[in-house]
C-alpha cells in the first residue's frame, strides 16, 4: 500500500462508449419491462388499436369523397368529405368576391413567406425583428383586404373562414402586445393612479370569461355610442379580443420584468443611463427575450379562441362550417356537420401543433 | 486622473464627503452618524464584518441607497437627506463609476457594447470617441481579444475585469467597489486584485470593500473598520493591523488573519 501517487503522463481524452445493446432488447425493455408494465403495454395498445380503427373506418373505408350536394353523403357510417372538399372557398376566405380573391391569397402567401422566415431561423430573423413582423404584417393585411383607392373596397362582413382567423389573430396580436407591455410597465410605475388603473383592467379582465367580454362587446357597447354612430360587429369583436389577450400579455410580460434582476438595473444607473435609458435598453430587451415562449402560447390561444367569434354572428372558420352544414345544399345528413367539425379540429391542430413545436424549440434554445 | 503613484495624497479637495448620515432599513438602523471624507486619488478600504453596513455605506455614496438624516457631497454634488433627486442621482452617476460583487454586467450585449452603452446613451458622448476610449481600457485589463464575446462566455474574473473597464470608460472621479472578489473563484481572485491595484498605482480615487486584508496592506491609504452601522477605527493599515485601538477590531482582525 502506497500513500503516495503521482501521474507521470496525463490521460488523454476519449469518446465515449457507443450504447452496443440490439434495437430488439433495447425496444423490449422500452415496452415490456416486467410481466405486469407489459400487459399495460398490451392493453393501452389494444384500446388504441381498437379505436384507431373505428376512427378510420368512418374517415377513410366509409367516406364519401366526390359529390356537391347531401346526396354524395347518404347515411352516417363515414364522413362526408366532399362536404369540405366542395366548399373550400368559404372555409379559406369566406365570402370574398370571387374576382378580387388575389388579395387574400397575396396575404396568405405573405404569411407564409414570413413563417418561412421565421422558422428557418435566418440570421437576420432576431426576436425583435420576428415581433415587428407581427405588428406590421396585419397593417398590410388589413390594407390589402379592404381596398380603397385604385382597389375595390371589400367590407370586412364579407371576410371568412381562415382568412379572418388569421388577420384577427395578427390584429390581436398586434395590439394585444403593446397595450400589455404598457399594462404591465403601468403596474410598475410610481404614479399610484397609473399603478391603480392598470391593475384592475388586468385584473378585471382576467377575472372575465372571454364569451362574456364578447357578447358585452356586441350587445352592450353599440347602447353606449351616440345616436348615429356605429361600429361594425368585426372591429368590435376585435377590439374586445385586443383588450382581453393585453391582460394576459400584461401578466407575461409582468412576470418578464421581474425576471430582470436589480442588479441590472443599478448596474444601468451607475453607467450614467437615465431611468427611461435602462428601461429601454437594459431591461426591456431581456424581460422580452425571456418571455417570447410564453408569448407564443398566448398566440396559439388567441388561434383557438377565434372560434368563439362565431357564437356572435361573425363568420370565422367554425361559422362556416355551420353555415356550410345548414345551406340548402348541404342540410340533411347529421354527419356532415360532424365531418366539417373534424376536418376543423385537424386544420387548428395543424397551425396551434406547429406553433407549439416552434415555441418548445424557442424555449429549449437558451 | 493622475499617472504616477503617489504616497501622500493631496488631502485639500474631497472627492466625496458624508456628514452624520443615518440610514434606516424599516426599523433596522443601518448607517449611524457616519462621517468621512474622501480625498481625491486616496484609496479607501472599508471592512468588518458581514451586516455591519459597509456595502451600504459605499451605495450610499452614490445615491444607490438613499438615506434619511445626514448631508452627502460627491464630486460637486450636494444632497441633503431630503433633496435626493433623479438628478441628484444621474449628476452623480455620471462621475462615480461602481463595481458590484455580483459583476451585474449587461447579459444581452458584447463586452464593447457593455463599455460604450453608459457613455453613448447616457452622456451623449460620440460612439466612435467612446469606442476608441473602450478598446483602450479593455487593453488595460487585458481583455482585447474579448470585445466581442458575451459575458456569459468569459470567466468569473473576466467579467469582473470587464465591470471594471466598463465603470473606467465613463470616466469617474471615484470608483465604488462592492466586494469584487467575493464571488469569485479562489484563482481568479488575483487577476482582479492585480487590476485594481494598477488602478490605485495611477491615483485613481477608490472606495473598496473587501475582505481581502491582504490588499488592504498593499494599497490603502486609510483602512475604516465598520460594525453595527457605524465606523469603528480608522487607520493607515500599519497602524490598523498591527496596532489595533479598539477592541472589536482586535477580535475581528484575530477572526480573519488566522487563515
Amino acid at each position: 500500500m502506497t500513500t503516495h501517487f503521482v501521474r507521470q503522463t496525463l490521460i488523454d481524452a476519449r469518446s465515449a462508449p457507443v450504447a452496443a445493446l440490439p434495437i430488439a432488447t433495447r425496444w423490449r425493455r422500452a415496452m415490456f419491462p416486467t410481466p405486469p408494465m407489459g400487459a399495460l403495454s398490451l392493453l393501452l395498445l389494444a384500446v388504441f388499436a381498437v379505436l384507431g380503427w373505428r376512427f378510420l373506418e368512418w374517415a377513410v373505408v366509409h367516406a364519401h369523397w366526390l359529390g356537391d350536394s347531401s346526396e354524395a353523403c347518404p347515411g352516417d357510417a363515414g364522413a362526408c368529405w366532399a362536404f369540405v372538399a366542395a366548399r373550400w372557398k368559404p372555409w379559406l376566405v369566406g365570402n370574398y368576391p370571387s374576382d378580387q380573391l388575389w388579395r387574400p391569397w397575396t396575404c396568405f402567401a405573405a404569411f407564409a413567406l414570413f413563417w418561412i422566415w421565421v422558422v428557418r431561423r435566418s440570421h437576420a430573423a432576431s426576436l425583435q425583428r420576428v415581433l415587428l413582423g407581427f405588428i406590421l404584417l396585419p397593417v398590410g393585411f388589413f390594407l390589402v383586404l379592404i381596398g380603397g383607392g385604385p382597389l375595390p373596397v371589400v367590407a370586412a362582413t364579407r371576410w371568412g373562414g381562415l382568412l379572418l382567423t388569421l388577420v384577427v389573430t395578427l390584429t390581436t396580436f398586434a395590439t394585444a402586445l403593446p397595450l400589455g407591455l404598457c399594462l404591465a410597465l403601468g403596474r410598475r410605475s410610481r404614479l399610484a393612479v397609473a399603478r391603480w388603473l392598470c391593475g384592475a383592467f388586468v385584473e378585471g379582465m382576467r377575472a372575465v370569461p372571454l364569451l362574456a367580454v364578447l357578447f358585452i362587446a356586441a350587445t352592450l357597447v353599440p347602447l353606449f355610442l351616440p345616436r348615429g354612430l356605429s361600429v361594425d360587429l368585426f372591429p368590435r369583436a376585435v377590439v374586445a379580443f385586443a383588450l382581453f389577450n393585453a391582460a394576459m400579455a400584461a401578466e407575461v410580460f409582468r412576470g418578464g420584468l421581474q425576471a430582470v434582476g436589480r442588479g441590472q438595473i443599478e448596474a444601468g444607473t451607475t453607467v450614467g443611463l437615465s431611468d427611461f435609458a435602462t428601461l429601454r435598453l437594459i431591461v426591456l430587451p431581456q424581460a422580452v427575450t425571456a418571455v417570447v415562449p410564453a408569448l407564443v402560447n398566448i398566440m396559439i390561444a388567441v388561434i383557438k379562441e377565434t372560434t368563439l367569434l362565431s357564437v356572435i354572428g361573425v363568420n370565422d372558420l367554425l361559422g362556416a362550417v355551420e353555415i356550410g352544414a345548414k345551406s340548402p345544399d348541404w342540410i340533411g345528413e347529421s354527419n356532415i356537420l360532424t365531418s366539417g367539425y373534424v376536418f376543423l379540429a385537424v386544420a387548428y391542430l395543424m397551425v396551434c401543433y406547429g406553433l407549439s413545436r416552434y415555441s418548445r424549440r424557442l424555449e429549449t434554445q437558451r | 486622473m493622475k499617472t504616477e503613484h503617489q504616497p501622500t495624497p493631496d488631502t485639500s479637495a474631497p472627492v466625496a464627503r458624508m456628514q452624520g448620515i443615518n440610514k434606516w432599513y424599516g426599523s433596522f438602523h443601518a448607517l449611524r452618524d457616519v462621517d468621512l471624507q474622501v480625498a481625491s486619488g486616496e484609496r479607501v478600504v472599508i471592512c468588518g464584518p458581514s451586516g455591519s453596513g459597509k456595502s451600504t455605506l459605499v451605495r450610499t455614496v452614490n445615491l444607490l441607497e438613499p438615506f434619511q438624516q445626514g448631508r452627502l457631497q460627491v464630486c460637486g454634488v450636494d444632497v441633503g437627506a431630503d433633496e435626493i433627486t433623479r438628478a441628484a442621482r444621474r449628476a452623480v452617476n455620471r462621475r462615480v463609476g461602481m463595481v458590484f460583487q455580483q459583476f451585474n454586467l449587461f447579459p444581452h450585449m458584447t463586452v464593447l457594447q457593455n463599455l460604450i452603452v453608459g457613455p453613448v446613451w447616457g452622456s451623449g458622448i460620440a460612439r466612435k470617441e467612446v469606442e476608441e476610449l473602450a478598446l483602450r481600457y479593455l487593453q488595460r485589463v487585458g481583455l482585447t481579444d474579448q470585445a466581442h464575446k458575451h459575458p456569459a462566455q468569459l470567466s468569473g474574473g473576466q467579467q469582473q475585469r470587464v465591470a471594471i473597464a466598463r465603470a473606467l470608460c465613463t470616466r469617474p472621479q471615484l470608483i465604488l467597489f462592492d466586494e469584487p472578489t467575493a464571488s469569485l473563484d479562489p484563482e481568479m481572485v488575483n487577476e482582479v486584485l492585480q487590476t485594481m491595484e494598477g488602478l490605485a498605482a495611477e491615483g485613481m480615487t477608490m472606495m473598496v470593500v473587501t475582505h481581502e486584508m491582504g490588499f488592504a496592506r498593499r494599497v490603502a491609504d486609510r483602512v475604516i473598520f465598520m460594525d453595527q452601522g457605524q465606523i469603528i477605527e480608522t487607520a493607515p493599515p500599519d497602524d490598523f493591523f498591527d496596532r489595533p485601538q479598539s477592541a472589536r477590531l482586535r477580535s475581528f482582525l484575530s477572526r480573519v488573519l488566522t487563515h
